[in-house]
Order: C-alpha cells, then structure tokens, then sequence
C-alpha cells in the first residue's frame, strides 16, 4: 500500500512542481500585461482574471480536458495529464498574477522619479529597483498560494490522475479502511511543512537591508 | 454559453501552449507509466485502428472506487471481477487490453469523448436504459438496506425519521430520488445523507452519526465483510442488473461483446473468474 501510494506522492509533486514552473513567471506577465498601454489587452486580461479566480478550479479542470473533444471534436487521448497542467497552471497564474500587481503598485511613485532623475530607463527602473523590492514583499502571499497549491493538487482526483489523494480514495474503498486517508494527510503536512521551511530560508536570503 | 467557452479555451490556449505545453508534454509519460497496466500513449491524435490491420485497442472505462467489479488493490495493481472479465474478452478477440480509469461523475464525458469505448463497471441498467446501447445483463443486483444488528430497525417502515446514507451517482440514490422509485420512503426519513464513497458513509454509520445504508448488495457485502455487527433487512429497497454500456452508435463493438461473453461464459471462464470474488459470485447470470 506504502509503495503504491508513494508513485501517487510523485504524482503529485509532479503536478505541484510544473505548475510552479509554468504559473510563477506566466504569472508575471499577465501581471505586466494588466498594465499594458492597450485598453484591448487590458480588458481581455481581466476578463482572463476573473474566469479563473471565478469559477471552480475543478470545473476548470473539466473543461481543459474535455473542451477540445466538445468544441472541436478531437481526440482525447493521452490529453489527461498535459489538461490538468494546463488547467493549474492557467489558474494559479491569475492568482500569482495579481499579487505581482499588489506588490508593484504599492511601490512609491518616489521611487519611479528618482531612477527617473537618475538617467535609468523604464526597464532598467522595473528590472533593479522595482523588482527586487516587490518580491521581497510578495513573498508571505507567495507562500501562501505555494501551500495552498499542494492541497489543491488533490483535485486532480476530476480528471482521475493517479495522484496520493486519489490513490487513498481508491484503496480506501478496496480495503475498507481509512488508513490511506491517514497517509495521505501526513503526506500533504509534511509537504507544506518543507514548502514553508523552503520558503521561510528564502525570505531569510531575500532580508538583506537588515 | 458555447460561444464563452470557446473564447475561454482559445484565448487561453494561446497563453498555455507558451507556458506549458513545453514542459506538460515529456512529462506526460513519466508518471503514467506507474499506474500498473494502464499504459496511456502520449501520442494524442491516434486514430482509432479499427479496420487497418492494428491491433484493436479496447479502452474499459470504469470507476477504481468500485470493489468487488473494479477497484485499485494494495499492490496498485488494478483489479474486480469487470476488469478480469473485460481482460478475458480482449484476449479471446486478441484485442490490446487499455484501463480508463475516471471519475464517476464525469462517466458520460468520458464516454462520448471517446477516451474509452465502454461504461463497465458495476453498472446498473435500470432506469437508463434508453441512455446507452446496452449488453445483456451479466449480473443481478439488488438494492438493500444495510443497518446494525442492534438498531431496532426491522423494517423499511422503521426508517421513518432515520437518517440514511447513500453514495452520490450509484443507483441506491437514484432510486430515492425516483418519484416512481422509493421517492416516497425516502421522504419518511429524517434525512438522506449524500455520500463521496460507501466507505465514508459506512464509517459514519459505525460511528453512529447515521442509522442506516442504502446500497447494492454487493458492494454491501463488500463492506461488511470481516464485521459482524452489521446486517441487511429482509424487505429489499429494489433489484437491479448489470450491463455493459456502450455509446449508442457502437453496435458493432456492442455485438462483439456480447458475443464473446456467450463463449467465455460457455467454456467456463467467467465461472472462474466470478469465483475469485465470492461476494458476487450468487448474483452472476452469465456463468
């Protein structure tokens, strides 16, 4: 049972740690984007926005796998897994997104007129000065996300990904008992436990002005 | 509505197939390779190989929640009486064998999405049988009532004011929901307490915090074995019987199936499969 549940635990640091990946920097663009000099873009951005932070991710999940066989009539096969990537990473993007924005916007406009003064470009001014300081504040709302994107991995379960939580339904249900549910939370607690730990060094690391 | 979801899924496919379909991709086989028996090719756009001299793939959609008729065992490994016997039938045809595993709840999307070509997996003809092409029945089935020994219950009359339990989607529910079902005796309870998974409402039902399940008497045997402190009432809720559930323009697989459960069952193979799982093996009808 340890065994078949740990390929699960693998299974779901593997949908935690692409989702990472691809929703971290997407994330900054679409933060960067919500800005855009476009009136267009801008509204089609928030729109993005607000689907995602909308409608339940599970739903989401639903319509990322099954959406390309109801709209345009493709096959779904082996779909299920880069569906559910896609179906995360499009979700946690616009909320990474908007907590980008929180952090940039609360940078003073001070700030801004001095590198301005100073002779940095506009890119210049966001990549060394801006930047650096809005992660360093983003970080507590980034863990956040970060650990609450563990728990959320269980709702791969909609689109039967073999992921720990999953798995614990399944054996549960085959030997009757509640044990896998047991292994699964201890799974998910010591998986927060280190995604905090993680990103309490980082904050550490990032505490330079002290 | 349609047209929502279309803009939903175009414009954010742009930004996904940027952002991951890099990474999605080779990762996709890594981690299906680990579920036992259920080799998922990455290679999307396969086309179905039917009369091209490949081999034919038959993909069995079941539900890994379902103990004895599909379940997912301790070693991982998938198994239950349907996966045995669907196993059997690829083998007899020399057909490749694939599991589809899915959500219960999204059955029907998964059907007709074509991710698998068939619905078995303990399922219940009654009442939908206009829903699907259907195989004969290979299993009886009937709707119980599961209480402790010592709750006083005796009868479905007793259950007034009680609190029942019921997994959400089986055909139990259904039928407490049906008006020309047990609607009515459902209406005499306290309440119906909607579950994810039996396992969860048997829990509450040793706990205390529910008087009574409805359930298949299968799965119920399922659960009650080892415990002794349980048993059914004699009145039964309703009966039922297993099919195979196929999408309606599928008669030809529909007729393969059906003629291959005759053979299996005429050369004794079913009979040997369903004695691997006593607690159905008295439902069968096919053996």
């Amino acid at each position: 049972m340890l065994g078949t549940m740990a390929a699960g635990m693998l299974r779901t640091c593997g949908i935690f740690a692409l989702t990472l990946l691809g929703s971290l920097p997407l994330g900054m663009v679409i933060a960067l984007l919500r800005k855009s000099r476009f009136t267009v873009v801008r509204g089609i951005i928030r729109g993005y926005i607000s689907i995602m932070r909308g409608t339940p991710l599970m739903l989401q999940l639903l319509v990322w796998y099954f959406g390309p066989f109801y709209l345009f009539g493709w096959s779904i096969r082996g779909w299920r897994f880069p569906a559910l990537i896609i179906g995360f990473v499009l979700n946690y993007a616009a909320y990474f997104a908007e907590i980008y924005r929180g952090g940039i916007e609360s940078m003073p406009v001070g700030q801004y007129e001095a590198a301005e003064v100073l002779g940095y470009s506009k890119t210049q001014t966001f990549m060394r000065i801006i930047l650096p300081q809005v992660i360093k504040r983003i970080m507590p709302s980034v863990t956040n996300e970060v650990i609450t994107l563990v728990k959320d991995t269980s709702l791969a379960f909609t689109l039967a990904y073999q992921e720990v939580f999953s798995l614990a339904k399944q054996i549960s249900a085959s030997q009757t008992s509640f044990m896998p549910f047991v292994i699964a939370g201890v799974f998910y607690f010591i998986a927060n436990y280190v995604v905090a730990y993680a990103m309490e060094l980082i904050e550490k690391k990032l505490d330079y002005y002290k | 509505m349609k047209k929502m979801l279309a803009l939903l899924l175009t414009g954010a496919t742009v930004f996904s197939l940027m952002a991951c379909a890099a990474p999605a991709a080779p990762a996709a086989t890594a981690p299906e390779e680990a579920v036992e028996e259920a080799p998922e090719e990455a290679a999307a756009e396969e086309a179905p190989a039917e009369e091209s001299g490949e081999t034919f793939v038959f993909k069995h959609g079941f539900d890994l929640d379902y103990p004895p008729y599909s379940f997912i065992g301790e070693d991982g490994q998938i198994g239950g009486f349907d996966v045995e016997v669907a196993q059997a039938v690829c083998d007899y045809y020399g057909w490749e064998y694939e599991a589809v595993p899915f959500n219960w709840d999204a059955k029907d999307a998964e059907l007709n999405a074509g991710s698998c070509d068939c619905i078995w997996s303990g399922f219940t003809m009654n009442g939908r049988e206009d829903d699907y092409l259907w195989s004969k029945p290979y299993s009886d089935n009937t709707q119980m009532i599961m209480v402790a020994k010592d709750s006083g219950i005796a009868s479905l009359a007793d259950l007034e004011g009680k609190i029942v339990g019921v997994q959400t989607a089986t055909s139990a529910y259904d039928l407490l929901n049906d008006e020309e079902g047990q609607k009515q005796l459902a209406d005499t309870f306290a309440k119906l307490e909607v579950y994810e998974t039996y396992t969860i409402a048997f829990n509450d039902l040793k706990a205390g915090a529910i008087d009574a399940i409805a359930i298949d008497v299968t799965s119920g045997n399922f659960l009650m074995s080892g415990e002794t402190d349980y048993e059914f009432l004699a009145e039964m809720l309703g009966s039922e019987q297993y099919g195979i559930g196929f999408r309606k323009d599928d008669q030809e697989l529909c007729d393969k199936i059906n003629a291959a459960l005759d053979a299996l069952a005429a050369d004794g193979t079913i009979d040997k499969i369903g004695k691997n799982y006593p607690d159905i093996y008295d439902y069968l009808i096919l053996k």
